[in-house]
């Protein structure tokens, strides 16, 4: 498993890295989304203290804050998963990588994007699109009364979020194709021979 | 074995050269769960074979995933790991740490005992074993190998205490154990306290009864301050928010009051409240631990969908069928079952993640030992006892891998293979207890539900 990257703070230790800018425009932009996003979860700690205090102290259960809830982390977590994919932090076991040339390094990324990142963000969204359809057209909303409405819009996050996936992928793509095959590698190559 | 079941066992070796590739877990997963769906399309439509596996089956991992996006429980997960980088960012473990250890100052061994104590804090409080094994290593191995410490004792004590993360409520693991079977987490967290802080005791004796015997692993502090009643205060007053606050959130859950969900939101809410009446709270470091909690649950749910694919695939290949028949077909008795799959479970720890194991591993084996007339909250302990143990394990020991990379040059891999293997001894004496006496795990959830 990859090692959490640790750094000291004023306040003392902390296991959190420090997110260096993303090289690329695209990433850059998933990384602003990504970030703004992040904000979901103090949203999602203030619908629950709310429907908590709704509850416990007025005796009101709201069915709309529950299904708020769920809908918050969805979002949350799937912008999570594309922040990983940019910043390079899925987890990886690093036991043989570790002593990996940074060149094989590259080899294994390159045919792991094309042949089980790549073929996942398609399966993604070839199964995800059409549930996103069905849902508009048949106007889904929750099953429970009072339940929220427009259930396609979260159900949408999904393929949207594997776009996201699927560009960064591309980005590290050629990133790693830059590496191996670009005329930095082909001049450090002719001098090697 | 049918050519179908033949393909499910290639997958799942797949699976593990695949991730020694290197190349990230859930896209492995994700990745196989293809190319099998590939491979069985081939070989029933050129061989003839059935297989159960096609296209549109493989496309039912959209329905899977919105399975996990419309999933209450789950809320918990990414609420947990907010409030536990939130505690981690007030500061709280650095202070237990400067003042704990002046407290056990003039005893043998105190500074271990004192990371012991604040692992026990910590696991309650993140449940990643990462995160907590590097956070104690970093705070907890200088001072010990400055008091003259023998370095494996001082390593042992980092790993050992750092894994008990994912085993004491609330952990992330026992909320996804809980979650993909179907079980209350309430009841899990309870099964799982008492095993975990008996665990935490045994390293406690181990810790204090060592030094007794062979006291040049722990020299005597040379000038340690005298116990007084504001060292005391002090430490009442770093200890008492956060585990006020660990406490409350468990009771609630505990007691019935609220859900884990809840008990969650609050809880990370209290955090938010702790690390800014400490003022640790600024607008950056706000920011800093959103964003902490989205990739820490983006890697986490990254695992998700791409085992979500990969058990689909394997189950539609008859896997589940296979591991029920194989298991049952086995010559030991029932308990010869269970510790079966415990072994298993310890080797693929090895070089599983827990959350893989958890995701594919549990769901496949936990109805055989349901069916074999066992409690499942004791099934599931155990289980979570065993990955715990199998990360503090050469050769492949997440833990000792985590310590490694964050230790001074002096530790070295030896050192920590050493200084782990009376832990891991302890690890299987506790597992064996809790095997012995179902009642460790079983006895505290039926007391609060008065279930018989």
């Amino acid at each position: 498993m990859r090692l959490p990257k640790v750094r000291m703070t004023n306040d003392g230790v902390s296991t959190g890295p420090p997110v260096p800018d993303p090289p690329s425009r695209i990433e850059r932009v998933l990384d602003r989304v990504g970030t703004l996003v992040s904000w979901v979860w103090l949203l999602l700690i203030a619908v629950i203290v709310l429907a908590v205090v709704l509850r416990f102290v007025f005796g009101i259960g709201r069915i709309e804050l529950e299904e708020l809830q769920w809908h918050l982390y969805a979002i949350g977590f799937l912008a999570g998963i594309v922040g990983c994919a940019v910043h390079d932090r899925h987890v990886r076991v690093d036991v043989l990588r570790e002593r990996m040339s940074p060149r094989l390094r590259d080899w294994v990324d390159l045919y792991g994007i094309l042949l089980f990142q790549i073929p996942l963000v398609v399966l993604v969204l070839v199964s995800a699109v059409p549930i996103v359809i069905e849902s508009f057209a048949t106007g889904e909303e929750s099953s429970s009364a009072g339940g929220l409405p427009y259930r396609w819009i979260l159900k949408a996050v999904l393929p949207i979020a594997f776009i996201g996936v699927g560009a960064a992928s591309v980005t590290r793509l050629r990133e790693v194709g830059t590496r191996l095959f670009g005329a930095e590698a082909a001049k450090s190559r002719s001098v090697r021979e | 074995m049918s050519v179908r079941e033949w393909l499910a066992v290639a997958m799942f070796a797949s699976f593990i050269l695949g991730i020694l590739t290197g190349f990230p877990v859930a896209w492995i997963l994700g990745g196989i769960a293809i190319l099998f769906t590939a491979i069985a399309v081939i070989v029933e439509r050129d061989f003839g074979f059935y297989t159960g596996v096609d296209w549109s089956y493989a496309s039912l991992v959209g329905d899977r995933i919105w399975d996990l996006m419309d999933n209450w429980v789950l809320v918990a997960l990414p609420m947990f790991v907010c409030m536990g980088l939130l505690l981690d960012r007030a500061g709280i473990a650095a202070d237990l740490m400067r003042d704990v250890s002046r407290l056990f100052g003039r005893m043998r061994g105190g500074l271990a005992v004192t990371v012991a104590l604040i692992g026990v804090v910590l696991a309650a409080s993140t449940g990643i074993i990462g995160a907590s094994v590097v956070l104690l290593a970093l705070l907890g191995l200088p001072p010990m190998l400055e008091a003259r410490y023998a370095p494996t004792y001082a390593a042992g004590t980092v790993c050992a205490v750092g894994t008990l993360g994912i085993l004491i409520p609330p952990s992330i693991m026992l909320v996804l154990m809980a979650d993909r079977l179907a079980m209350s987490v309430g009841d899990l967290f309870l099964g799982a306290v008492i095993p975990g802080l008996l665990l935490a005791a045994l390293y406690i004796l181990f810790l204090i009864a060592l030094p007794a015997f062979r006291p040049e692993i722990a020299p005597a502090p040379e000038e340690a301050e005298p116990v007084d009643l504001s060292l005391i205060l002090s430490v009442f007053r770093d200890i008492v928010p956060a585990a006020a606050l660990i406490l409350a959130v468990l009771g609630s859950i505990f007691f019935g009051i609220a859900t884990p969900t809840e008990a969650s939101g609050v809880g990370a809410f209290g955090a938010l409240l702790l690390a800014a009446w400490r003022k640790r709270l600024g607008r950056s470091v706000l920011q800093d631990v959103l964003r902490e909690t989205s990739l820490t649950t983006g890697y986490l749910f990254g695992i998700f969908v791409g085992a979500s694919a990969f058990a689909l695939v394997l189950r539609g290949l008859g896997g589940d069928e296979l591991i029920a028949r194989g298991l049952m077909g086995l010559p030991f008795g029932p308990s010869g079952v269970v510790l079966s799959i415990l072994f298993v479970t310890f080797l693929l720890g090895f070089f599983l993640d827990w959350i893989e194991i958890t995701f594919i591993v549990l769901p496949l084996v936990a109805p055989v030992v349901v069916e074999l007339g066992f409690d499942l909250v004791w099934f599931t302990v155990l289980f979570a006892v065993c990955l715990q143990t199998s990360f503090l394990t050469p050769p492949v020991g997440f833990a000792l891998f985590y310590v490694k990379g964050v230790a001074p040059p002096e530790i070295d891999v030896r050192t920590l293979y050493i200084g782990i293997l009376p832990f891991v001894g302890l690890q299987l004496i506790g597992l064996a207890l809790i095997f012995m006496w179902p009642e460790l795990a079983t006895w505290l959830p039926a007391q609060a539900y008065g279930t018989p």
